[in-house]
This record gives C-alpha cells, sequence and structure tokens, in this order.
C-alpha cells in the first residue's frame, strides 16, 4: 500500500507538474508575463511590388485579316508587324517608289533586319497595289510625276 | 507587353474598333479641315478614328497602336493651358522600363566637355536652380495629313502639339557644368526607350540641336508637367524640353547627352527624316536626300478650338477661340474669314505666358444666314509669315505642313 501510494503521488504530482508547465507555457497562468509564439514559417521577404508594365501603352492585337486580301498578304503582315503596328501601314498612301525608299527608312532608321531581294520585291507589290496615294487633287496628277 | 520581334495575341484588346483606314481617307481630299467631325450633342460619329483607352489619359484619336501614337483633337486643345491628360503621344520606340528610385536615374554628359560626369536625377535637383515655364511641344510632322498626295507617316492633323507646363532646370546650366569645349557644336540626345525591334542597347532615336539652341534659357532638362512627376508615356523620370522645335529634339527618358564637334547623326537626323527640301519638289516624288535642310523652328500655325468642327449652332453669332504659335517667333496677328479667304477680320490676341507658349486667341463673329459655313483662321508670326491656304513645300515626310485652319458649322434657324 505505501509503495503503490508513493507511487500514485509520483503520478499525480508529475501529471500535476507537466499541467502547470503546460498552462504556464501557453501563458494562461501569467497573461501579463509572455505568451508563447510559434515561430513564423520561413517566408521569402517579398519584393517591392512594381509593375514594369504600369504607364505603358495598353496592348494591341493585329491579325493578318487586319491588312486587306491580296498576294503576298502574309509575308508583309509578319515581316511588317515584328516591330509596328497594322494601323501604320494602313494609314499610308504611296507610291511604289516611296513604298521602296519606306522600306529604306525601316532598314536605315528603324533598325530593321534586312530581308532577301525577292522578298522586298513581293512585300513591294503588296504595298504599292493595297495601298496607293489616295487623296486627289492637284498633287496626285502632276504632269512633272511620271 | 510585347517585347521580342515576333508578333503574339496580347493579353486583350483594349484598342476596339475599326481599322485606321478611314482616317487618312476621311480628311482626303479637298480640305484640310482638322480632325473628325462630331455634332455638338449629338452621338459621335461612325466614323473617324479609334480613341485611346489608357489611365490617366483623355480619349485621344489614334494614328497608331504600336508604337503608340495620337493626337489631341482640336477641341480638347481648348485649354490654356494643356493639362496632361491631353497631351499628345509620340513613340519612336517602345516604351522603357522605369521601375527603380527615380532620383537615381543617370544621365551622362560626356563628349566635348571638359568634365564628363554621370548626374543622376537627384542631384539634378538639388545642384541647379528649378524653372517652370508653359512652354510648346509639338510634334515636327504636325499637319502632315494636309499634304496631297499622301507623304510618308503617321497622318497628324493639328493635334501633335501642347502647351503645358513644365517644371525642370536649364539644360545650359547643366552643360556649363560639364564645361563646354570650344569644339563644341551640337547636341546628340540619348533615351532609354527600345528600338521597335525590341533592342535595349541601340537607340530608337538620337536627335540634337546647336549648342545656341540648347543654351537657351527655355530649354530644359524637364522632370514635371503640369506640377506633377512625369508620367511614364511622356518620359518619366527626365526628359528634354527643346521648344519651338520638332518634339523629336524633346528626348524623353533621357539618359545621355553627348555634345558633339559636329552636327549630330544619330538615328533621325539625317535622310528624309526632321528635313525640308532646300528647293522644291514635285509632291509625290522620291526626292533627294542631299537636297535636305533639318527642320529647326516649327512654321506658324494656327487652331479654332471652339467651337469643334461639325458643330451645328443654333445662333448666327459665334464666339470662337483658338491657339496660335510660331516655333521660335511670336503671333503678331490672327485673322478669321467665314468666306473662304474673300474678307477677313482680326482677332483677339493675348500675349504669351512666356517666350516660347502658345497665344490664346478669340473671335466674336456674325454669320451673315443660316446655313453652312467654313471658318478659317491664319495666323501671322513677328517676320510677318503667314499660314498658305494649303499645305506647301511636299516632302517625303511630310514636314511643315501648316495650312490654314478650317472648321465647318452647320448654323440651324
Amino acid at each position: 500500500m505505501t509503495r503503490l501510494n508513493v507511487i500514485h503521488a509520483a503520478v499525480l504530482g508529475l501529471t500535476a507538474t507537466f499541467l502547470l508547465l503546460a498552462f504556464d507555457r501557453s501563458g494562461a497562468l501569467h497573461r501579463d508575463k509572455y505568451v508563447y509564439v510559434p515561430p513564423a514559417p520561413k517566408v521569402a521577404a517579398a519584393p517591392p511590388v512594381v509593375d514594369p508594365d504600369k504607364g505603358k501603352p495598353p496592348p494591341h492585337n493585329d491579325t493578318v485579316e487586319d491588312l486587306p486580301e491580296g498576294k503576298n498578304r502574309e509575308l508583309t503582315f509578319y515581316t511588317c508587324t515584328a516591330c509596328h503596328g497594322v494601323a501604320l501601314i494602313k494609314a499610308q498612301g504611296l507610291t511604289r517608289d516611296l513604298w521602296d525608299s519606306t522600306l529604306d527608312l525601316m532598314v536605315e532608321k528603324f533598325r530593321m533586319p534586312p530581308i532577301k531581294a525577292e522578298e522586298r520585291t513581293e512585300i513591294l507589290d503588296y504595298l504599292a497595289e493595297n495601298f496607293p496615294p489616295r487623296r486627289k487633287g492637284r498633287g496626285s496628277d502632276n504632269p512633272f510625276l511620271k | 507587353m510585347l517585347r521580342s520581334g515576333t508578333s503574339k495575341p496580347s493579353r486583350r484588346n483594349v484598342l476596339k474598333g475599326v481599322g485606321m483606314a478611314t482616317v487618312g481617307a476621311s480628311l482626303g481630299a479637298s480640305l484640310p479641315l482638322g480632325g473628325a467631325a462630331h455634332a455638338q450633342g449629338a452621338p459621335a460619329a461612325a466614323k473617324g478614328p479609334k480613341l485611346l483607352e489608357m489611365d490617366g489619359k483623355a480619349k485621344l484619336a489614334i494614328l497608331g497602336d504600336r508604337p503608340l501614337v495620337a493626337e489631341t483633337q482640336a477641341e480638347l486643345l481648348d485649354d490654356n493651358v494643356t493639362p496632361t491628360n491631353k497631351l499628345f503621344i509620340r513613340n519612336n520606340g517602345q516604351v522603357p522600363d522605369v521601375t527603380g528610385d527615380p532620383k537615381a536615374w543617370k544621365v551622362k554628359i560626356d563628349g566635348e566637355v571638359n568634365t564628363p560626369m554621370e548626374i543622376t536625377v537627384g542631384d539634378l535637383m538639388t545642384k541647379f536652380p528649378a524653372v517652370t515655364y508653359q512652354l510648346m511641344l509639338e510634334c515636327g510632322g504636325n499637319g502632315r495629313s494636309f499634304f496631297t498626295p499622301e507623304a510618308r507617316g503617321n497622318q497628324w492633323t493639328n493635334g501633335g502639339a501642347g502647351c503645358p507646363m513644365w517644371t525642370g532646370v536649364r539644360l545650359a546650366d547643366v552643360l556649363k557644368a560639364a564645361g563646354l569645349k570650344p569644339s563644341a557644336v551640337y547636341t546628340g540626345a540619348y533615351g532609354a526607350d527600345p528600338t521597335l525591334a525590341g533592342e535595349t542597347n541601340k537607340p530608337s532615336i538620337s536627335r540634337g540641336v546647336p549648342i545656341a539652341k540648347a543654351m537657351e534659357e527655355h530649354s530644359l532638362i524637364a522632370f514635371k508637367l503640369n506640377g506633377q512627376d512625369l508620367p511614364l508615356i511622356h518620359g518619366a523620370p527626365v526628359r528634354l524640353v527643346i521648344p519651338g522645335w520638332p518634339a523629336s529634339a524633346s528626348t524623353k527618358w533621357l539618359n545621355r547627352i553627348w555634345i558633339r564637334d559636329k552636327e549630330h547623326d544619330g538615328p533621325g537626323m539625317g535622310g528624309f527624316s526632321y528635313r525640308v527640301p532646300k528647293t522644291p519638289i514635285v509632291p509625290g516624288s522620291k526626292g533627294d536626300a542631299k537636297d535636305m535642310a533639318i527642320l529647326e523652328s516649327m512654321p506658324v500655325r494656327s487652331i479654332i478650338t471652339f467651337p469643334a468642327d461639325g458643330s451645328k449652332l443654333t445662333s448666327r453669332k459665334l464666339d470662337l477661340r483658338g491657339h496660335a504659335w510660331a516655333g521660335d517667333f511670336d503671333i503678331k496677328s490672327v485673322d478669321i474669314s467665314t468666306d473662304y479667304g474673300v474678307t477677313w477680320k482680326p482677332a483677339k490676341v493675348d500675349a504669351p505666358a512666356n517666350k516660347y507658349a502658345w497665344q490664346n486667341f478669340t473671335a466674336s463673329i456674325e454669320l451673315p444666314t443660316t446655313g453652312y459655313y467654313e471658318v478659317w483662321a491664319k495666323a501671322t508670326d513677328s517676320k510677318g509669315v503667314t499660314q498658305p491656304f494649303q499645305a506647301a513645300n511636299w516632302n517625303p515626310q511630310g514636314y511643315g505642313a501648316n495650312p490654314v485652319n478650317r472648321i465647318r458649322v452647320l448654323v440651324e434657324s
């Protein structure tokens, strides 16, 4: 009996101790002293929120069909819209000579990669056919213009 | 953003509407009328340019969406000081990423100077006095759509122009600090915008001006527009403002000024770019690059900003207003005609807020009857040079078109 009582007392004592420790650790016994806070899970410091597109022009969405149908339309579309929109093409109305020098301008000023001679001819065919001068007036039938 | 050289479908298509073919065509044939026709109070006309949908910007008329080029319709230029949201947009390349601390942005000054330097925007702001002026910014190709036949490029009416307040430091103060050598004759300015092909190590455009123009007190390295930090689309964090000259010299996203011992030869300086013929050429012809001279001061121009082109009027009495400007020069007079130039009546013209600011004009007119009228405005500058009745001195890339401004009105009883 005596031995049993000692064991009981030890178990009860240990249980009470653990309970007290648990309450102590949870802060329930002394809220003003400290509260156990589990360590925060490790998260990489968030980078500053910078959207490089903020303030930039809205996106665009040209398709081949935005150009009028015609021979060499696809070649023209993919060559020209690598750098600029279809709207810029469609706003022009130029003679073949001026379309030719326009391609020079693209290469010389705007760093367009050089294209093969036959492709250049095909693109010129398409542009001169589909975007000739439209404004009529004294300028369009100039007697000195060949 | 599409940054590479391939054309891919974008995230969304916010630029709705039909193609641009109608823009040039509708302006086409006969008279150099400004902008699309809208009836006041009536629904917007079906035809006309696509309108810009962009945070911080008004519904400007899109001339090209890639690169973004948008002009301000004449009636949106009615304010005496152009608000930031109504300032036109012109890009020669892509819009660069500008994401760091703006004050740490560096501008290099090198070439024909005693002390080459790389100065931060923060140092520019603290080491040099800031000045604020109302200054014209005008695209070199403004008015191009008035040429017959078409000249190559963006088909501006008169809306590649605006006159906001700019704050910055004088370019002259910075160049003096770097110490110009006697060999310095020209500037060559560079910005951070990638080329249209997407290269970030090549200039999309690089223009300059003679040293004398750079040293004028109104030539600025600007960091504020209408009192606010420059928006990205207008060149944040710093840009040049070289008033009165083609705006391509007012480099956006400025990161280098190379002082040259000769006329600058960057992209946009040679060929037919920003140049006009020394001797007149046949309109529509190819021209000769050797016979072209750099366009410096912009020509005299006037715009009627009220009423809008295409307005229906309920009274024969009309109080109209607008602005006029003339590059390096002042406006001496503005005259108004309602009978196709047969008779003219002087408008009241205000003094400019400062040199290089546009001048406001007003006129009270009474149309003789109801019916259709054109109201024409013609400005004359301090040299006595006035506007032609049709765009003159045709050139392949279409600079210097400044015909008399014409709006159409319909007086209903």
